[in-house]
């Protein structure tokens, strides 16, 4: 056991805090807010990604055979975690779901082609999963792939298709095989978002955030387009989903959201911030938040082994799930009718609106990759052993 | 004690339900969201139909009760209408109970729809600091923060202190000195920063007029989370009934029934409570206490029960285009007004001692 941090990993949050405080500047952090909703790769971040890419941060865990220096996936936990709790969007956070996905399974051919730009941002990919009625029943999904010689023919429709208007590719999940048990007919392919006969429409939310539904007509890909072999799809996602469940457990974000709250309220609202109840609603939130910060030092402490979580993973899912929706909710709370104030400028709602946004963007995270319900099932079955 | 609804309120619920279905279909509420103001052909209907004079005394009014109006008002909530009948009915209320004669012409005139009201006072909660600005010669100078409807109604109720005394005194939204700043909140219901300057003030109810709002606003805004709660819970039990995972309805699998089992098991704490305030007050048996308990656990009904709705309807409920998040919107919004959960708690905390049941 060991709850510290070796010499090494500290000299490098020392050197990954010195290099935020330097490219945090007043300007970024107004560009990305301002293209939060949309999710593009604004100029500033493109910049600050090579920056860190200079440094020699964004292949230093990478296999050697890649060009990377082969370090451990600790050095990127702590420049993921750091630059959450700076607030900056540091990566496209599919990268983390699929990059393990196409190096476990991908030819040496297709780690060569995507891996590279998919760690540096160049390649950014939607997932395709979801259909209207393949939602937690996933592998009833109906979007079919047909061989038609050395390519594929993609016909079907994809529902939540999430950055489909911003990125550059969709890894998608299709049924290959329409006579097999439902499990074992899938497969996973990687489309550009290009290719002829891929129309996306926008769905809007009431987080303001945007979303997509996409169609494919007769989309012709290449052979090597399929990664692993014909219906192996399914145990492809399902090790993706574990990443996936990773990157929304990892809530680090919401530490720098608290402590916001908690200065404003000391800062701006003296009166509540003596108020007992307040203060004991904070400290609840403060050890929900350690709470959280056990479930992803466990998880990232498992991947770092070089193991895979799985009810340690689902178990961090749920609980920062749900505590993004306590954290608004009580944010709300704690200001009174002003908490319910949303974001509108010229400093009118406290912290801008933020914990209204915080409210309104919770839910989808609740029940989007894999929802709380079946996440404690995994957590009871696979995990604990429970009979089914 | 019969926590059913009578005939005429089993009637008033049916009339109002039948024309809401029928009228106001939710693509206007979106409208009105997306563009501001407020739904005047649902006032007109309210104004012709008698809702808007339905808790005054005959010949002026209908001669109904607050519970009565209370029904109204939960099902206006089920519609998510847009409309200050909360705001202009508690006004109203306050001042025929407690303002005599003076307050005559104001009720007629609410009743018949020609003018509404929204109450502008300095803090929702009972007991607390007196109202700041000043108020001297029929003037009054000062501010009203986070006034519902502001820009919509005709006339604000603002506290002010009379004689050295609490009192709440009448003023012309569209007079000269009175300035707005309209703010945006997550029920997007209009809502403003009120400026006052210099405007005549008319005061027309005193310290009970006060006490009585001070009341009936989070008794009434009870009701109103009631409303958005039971439309999430209705509209989840519908919706897990027919949407069908692993060849079978949701509804089936005992995670999801559990969800709704607690869902309505907080809802109808919270109906009865909030209805109980309401009735309690209308017999004077409302103390400050009762009331806040139930806009507490209230406002965490309508917070926690929308929520969850969410959780079952998945992806489909979270979009613009499903009704569900007029509910889990508003609700949220109506759990911070007239007393957030944990400012009500709070209260009850520092008055604990004084609670005659556990003395
Ligand atoms: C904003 C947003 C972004 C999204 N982004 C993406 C994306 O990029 N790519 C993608 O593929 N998908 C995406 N999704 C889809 C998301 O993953 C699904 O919403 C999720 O899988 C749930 O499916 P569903 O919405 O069909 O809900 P349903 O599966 O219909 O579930 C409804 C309710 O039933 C419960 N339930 C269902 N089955 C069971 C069971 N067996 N036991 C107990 N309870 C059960 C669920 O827990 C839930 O509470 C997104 C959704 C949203 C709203």
């Amino acid at each position: 056991m060991d709850y510290g941090w070796s010499t090494e990993l500290a000299a490098f949050r020392a050197e990954v805090k010195a290099f935020i405080s330097e490219v945090k500047t007043p300007e970024l952090m107004a560009e990305l807010d301002n293209s939060m909703e949309s999710r593009r790769v604004t100029p500033g971040l493109r910049k600050l990604r090579a920056a860190v890419d200079a440094r020699g941060w964004v292949k230093m865990c990478w296999p050697v055979e890649f060009g990377g220096e082969g370090k451990s996936p600790w050095f990127q936990f702590i420049l993921a975690e750091e630059f959450s709790l700076a607030g900056i969007p540091y990566g496209r956070g599919t990268a983390s779901m699929i990059g393990p996905a196409i190096e476990r399974f991908g030819t040496p051919a297709q780690k060569a082609k995507y891996l590279p730009g998919i760690w540096s941002g160049e390649i950014s990919l939607a997932l395709g999963y979801s259909e209207p009625n393949a939602g937690t029943d996933l592998a009833s999904l109906q979007t079919a792939a047909t061989r038609d010689g050395d390519d594929w023919v993609i016909n079907g429709q994809k529902l939540w298709t999430s950055g489909a208007h911003v990125d550059t590719h969709v890894w998608l999940a299709a049924r290959t095989d329409p006579d097999a048990p439902k499990h074992r007919g899938i497969s996973m392919f990687i489309v550009p978002l290009t290719a002829p006969g891929v129309s996306v429409r926008p769905i809007w939310t009431m987080g303001g955030v945007r979303t997509n539904e996409t169609f494919y007509e007769d989309v012709r890909i290449p052979g090597d387009a399929l990664v692993g072999e014909p219906g192996q799809g399914w145990y492809i996602l399902a090790n993706a989903l574990d990443f996936e469940r990773v990157a929304i457990g990892d809530g680090t974000a919401l530490v720098p959201a608290f402590s916001r709250l908690v200065s404003f309220l000391r800062d701006e609202r003296p009166d509540r911030f003596e108020n007992k109840v307040t203060r004991l609603r904070l400290c609840e939130l403060e050890l929900e938040l350690e709470v959280m910060r056990a479930l992803t030092l466990t998880n990232a402490s498992i991947v770092a082994r070089g193991d895979t979580p799985t009810m340690e993973a689902s178990m961090a899912k749920v609980w920062t799930t749900e505590l993004r929706y306590k954290l608004g909710s009580i944010g709300m709370d704690l200001l009174g009718r002003e908490g319910a104030l949303s974001p509108q400028g010229e400093g009118l709602a406290p912290l801008d609106g933020e914990m209204d946004r915080t409210y309104r963007t919770s839910p989808f995270l609740r029940f989007g990759g894999g929802t709380n319900e079946v996440q404690r099932d995994i957590v009871a079955r696979r995990g604990l052993g429970l009979p089914r | 004690m019969d926590t059913s609804l009578d005939e005429t309120q089993r009637l008033l619920r049916d009339s109002i339900r039948e024309y809401l279905t029928r009228e106001v279909p939710f693509d206007r509420i979106r409208a009105l969201e997306r563009d501001g103001g407020i739904d005047e052909e649902l006032w007109r209907y309210l104004a012709t139909s008698g809702f808007l004079g339905l808790p005054f005394a005959e010949p002026i009014g209908g001669g109904g009760s607050l519970t009565d109006l209370a029904v109204v008002l939960e099902e206006l909530t089920a519609r998510a209408a847009v409309i200050p009948y909360m705001e202009t009915m508690a006004a109203a209320v306050a001042l025929e109970r407690h303002a005599g004669s003076d307050a005559g012409p104001v009720l007629e005139a609410v009743a018949a729809g020609r003018m509404s009201l929204s109450p502008a006072l300095s803090n929702g909660l009972p007991g607390t600091a007196p109202p700041s600005g000043t108020f001297a010669g029929g003037r009054f100078s000062g501010t009203r923060r986070l006034v519902d409807y502001a820009q919509n109604v005709t006339h604000h109720l603002v506290s002010v202190t009379h004689n050295g005394r609490p009192a709440l005194a009448l003023v012309d939204r569209s007079e000269h000195g009175v300035s707005m700043t309209p703010l945006t909140q997550i029920g997007r219901t209009p809502l403003a920063n009120v400026v006052y300057e210099d405007v005549p003030a008319e005061v027309i109810a005193g310290p009970e007029a006060v006490q009585f709002l001070r009341r009936s606003l989070p008794a009434l805004t009870a009701i109103q989370c009631v409303g958005n709660a039971q439309q999430s819970l209705n509209m989840s039990v519908e919706y897990v009934s027919m949407r069908v995972q692993f060849g079978r309805p949701i509804g089936t699998f005992q995670a999801v029934q559990h969800h709704c089992a607690n869902m309505a098991t907080m809802t109808l704490g919270a109906r009865f409570l909030a209805y109980e305030a309401v009735w309690k007050l209308d017999h004077g048996l409302a103390d400050d206490r009762l009331v806040l308990r139930a806009k507490s656990w209230a406002s965490k009904t309508a917070t926690e029960v929308p929520m969850l709705a969410h959780q079952l309807h998945g992806g489909i409920g979270y979009t613009e285009e499903y009704d569900l998040h007029f509910f889990s919107r508003r609700g949220k919004d109506r759990a911070t007004a007239w007393g957030a959960a944990d400012e009500c708690l709070s209260f009850l905390a520092d008055t604990l001692a004084e609670e005659p049941a556990w003395q």
